[in-house]
């Protein structure tokens, strides 16, 4: 029975498909005998055509070579290496269209930066899945939240890895990263799939492991140590270390109550895992994994404070009600005072803005605002709201775990499609340095670059999409000066999907 | 034993030749010959829940295909499921979140998606004429 269980609920969905929809706009679509991803696409493609921001939400047909970019400005002797982004980009084939922006097949943007000048090219993360809608021109499998008529089954999560939400580096490979399942292990040189990875092989874990969800935010410390967790819906949430070349040290399992569906980032400091719980419940009759997922505004938000050494819940702190799907960076005091940042929404309407656009909906979703919390041994905690919206928060990743005085993040000024905006924020007294792209710009997550381990030096890097001329770019800020705007930009000749995450691995 | 008794029993194994049949299961797309396939005939869904199986065969595992027959079955409804043992540990292994590590499967070729099928998704008749039935493993 527990097995029947676990693999009935590993997406979060019930074997009943009883259609519950609480959302007006999409009651008359909720029909179990209608195509609702053939109404998806009907309705993206015709408010695309009124809609020019909705270029971003559009499918690539195959995989991008090598290119040399066009230069603004001037290229810093000192930034050297590769920027690696990830993200969806098939959101429709043959007149159906996902139903959520989560689900896409994940593509890898590469941008090389060298002498010579900064070159990109992209590749589709060449999964089960991929490879065989690709050959068929058609969706296959049904997605986490689109319903497929006629899908093939879906025997395990991996059957459907998007592999679509982050990338990072791991003992000379890269991992395309998908919070439901495996990583899937990536070529530095050609950018070809190898495979899922199987974390328990040639430990102690042996298959245990295997096809287990990895979460595609993994904290990396500076020695290059790897923190992440996996959840299910029914609340069971693995943790696990691996040591710096990606072997695997340490798993646990905890057995949480938590059924909210949605749980994306987590936090280490130098001693704990943080796991924050949203307050997020699911609607047990809908079978969508993320329209399901509804916000309870009479439910705290949980903090557990997991032991690193054990891997075993040592407390717990409650605050108030919230979601977050991503959280900065947290650090403890020499008396156990545990502080971390979230980018932290008053309920999950951007969760399903994100299904919204998917049919080419623009709503005015309540954005988050970047809150410091702080949790004090005596089981109190604080909080602290930064203006300004926020979002894609990053801190100098060798400060992971350890105090932090600077922030990255998107914000947004104007635009209700996206981010507009990148700032750096100091949250000790609340500064904020920030460029406004403007409301032609579609913006994504900005990385930090340095060498030098000193907070305030290096680059910010990161790319935005502009809307009248549908054309993405790569921008370079030196650190500080930010609101100068950018001292380099790269532009391709094409417009990229709009993606999640990715890092830079200087050289 | 009085006449009754052994006029009945009489009947029963003049009987049980006519009634019971062979359920032939074809088991297809299996990955590789080590270990061996558990295969369970549940009579049932009673007995399905509860896991108390009708008949079991233990077969050594074979690239592709194989078939196993299980005689003398009695008219009803039965279903069929299997696993391929592959690391000959004579358990089925899940991950850490229970969830199936070897492969797996059910009569009717009996589809899992999001979920493992019902028992009226996979079961089959068993009456007065030889049954065949086929299932392609779940890796």
């Amino acid at each position: 029975m527990q097995r029947r269980e676990a693999l009935k609920s590993m997406l979060g969905l019930s074997v009943a498909a009883a259609a519950c929809n609480p959302f007006p706009a999409l009651a008359n679509l909720a029909s179990a005998n209608e195509d609702i991803m053939a109404q998806f696409a009907t309705s993206f493609d015709k408010a695309a055509l009124s809609n020019p921001s909705l270029i971003g939400l559009k499918s690539m047909s195959g995989d991008i070579p090598w290119q040399n970019l066009t230069i603004e400005g001037k290229l810093p002797k000192a930034l050297r290496g590769n920027f690696y982004r990830n993200g969806p980009a098939v959101h429709q084939r043959n007149g159906q269209r996902y139903t959520h922006l989560f689900e896409g097949d994940g593509m890898i943007q590469h941008f090389n930066f060298a002498d010579t000048g900064i070159q990109h090219r992209a590749k589709f993360v060449k999964t089960n899945k991929y490879t065989q809608e690709q050959a068929a021109d058609k969706f296959l499998f049904s997605g986490p939240n689109s319903k497929l008529p006629g899908s093939l089954p879906v025997n395990k999560t991996d059957i459907i890895n998007a592999a679509n939400t982050n990338i990072i580096p791991v003992n000379g490979e890269l991992w395309a990263l998908w919070e439901a399942g495996s990583a899937t292990a990536i070529d530095t040189s050609s950018l070809d799939a190898k495979g899922l990875v199987n974390l328990g092989e040639n430990t102690r874990y042996s298959n245990s492991l295997k096809g287990l969800a990895f979460s595609a935010h993994p904290k990396i410390e500076a020695d290059r140590t790897i923190w992440n967790f996996g959840s299910t819906v029914t609340g069971d949430i693995v943790l696990y270390h691996l040591n710096n070349r990606g072997i695997t040290q340490k798993v646990n399992l905890l057995k949480t109550n938590y059924r909210g569906g949605m749980l994306h980032d987590f936090l280490i400091t130098q001693n704990n895992i943080l796991i924050i719980l949203p307050s997020l419940d699911r609607d047990k009759t809908d079978e969508r994994l993320f329209s399901a997922i509804r916000f309870n505004k009479s439910l705290p938000m949980k903090v557990l404070v997991i032991d690193k050494n054990t891997l075993t819940l040592t407390r717990e702190y409650q605050v108030d009600a919230g979601f977050a799907f991503h959280f900065g960076n947290a650090w403890e005091d020499t008396d156990g005072t545990i502080r971390f940042d979230a980018s932290l929404y008053p309920n999950c309407e951007n969760l399903h803005h994100m299904s919204d656009l998917m049919r080419g909906k623009t709503s005015n979703a309540t954005p988050a605002n970047t809150v410091l919390f702080t949790l004090y041994k005596n089981g109190s905690a604080h909080k602290q709201t930064i203006a300004g919206i926020s979002e894609f928060p990053r801190v100098y990743d060798h400060l992971t775990g350890l105090q932090n005085n600077l922030l990255v993040t998107l914000s947004s000024v104007k635009s209700d499609v996206w981010s507009d905006s990148v700032r750096v924020v100091n949250v000790n007294n609340g500064k904020q340095d920030t460029f406004v792209y403007g409301e032609d710009f579609l913006v994504e997550e900005h990385v930090i670059v340095d060498n030098s381990h000193q907070e305030g030096n290096g680059y910010l890097v990161g790319t935005a999409l502009h809307v009248p001329s549908k054309r993405t770019c790569v921008n370079i800020f030196k650190i500080g000066h930010v609101s100068d705007g950018p001292i380099c930009r790269a532009w391709l000749p094409y417009t990229l999907p709009l993606g999640f995450h990715g890092n830079f691995m200087a050289v | 034993m009085n006449f009754l008794t052994l006029s009945t029993l009489s009947l029963s194994l003049f009987i049980l030749p006519v009634s019971a049949q062979t359920v032939q299961f074809n088991i297809e797309g299996i990955q590789h010959d080590k270990g061996k396939l558990y295969i369970q005939l549940f009579k049932g869904e009673n007995n399905f829940k509860k896991g108390e199986a009708h008949n079991v065969a233990i077969v050594n595992a074979k690239k592709g295909k194989l078939t196993v027959t299980f005689n003398d079955v009695e008219p009803g409804d039965y279903a069929i499921r299997y696993f391929h043992d592959e690391n000959s540990n004579r358990d089925f292994d899940n991950n850490m979140f229970g969830m199936p590590i070897e492969g797996y499967g059910f009569s009717n070729n009996a589809p899992v998606n999001f979920g493992p099928p019902s028992y009226q998704q996979m079961t089959f008749m068993v009456s007065d004429v030889a049954v065949i039935n086929s299932s392609t493993v779940n890796y």
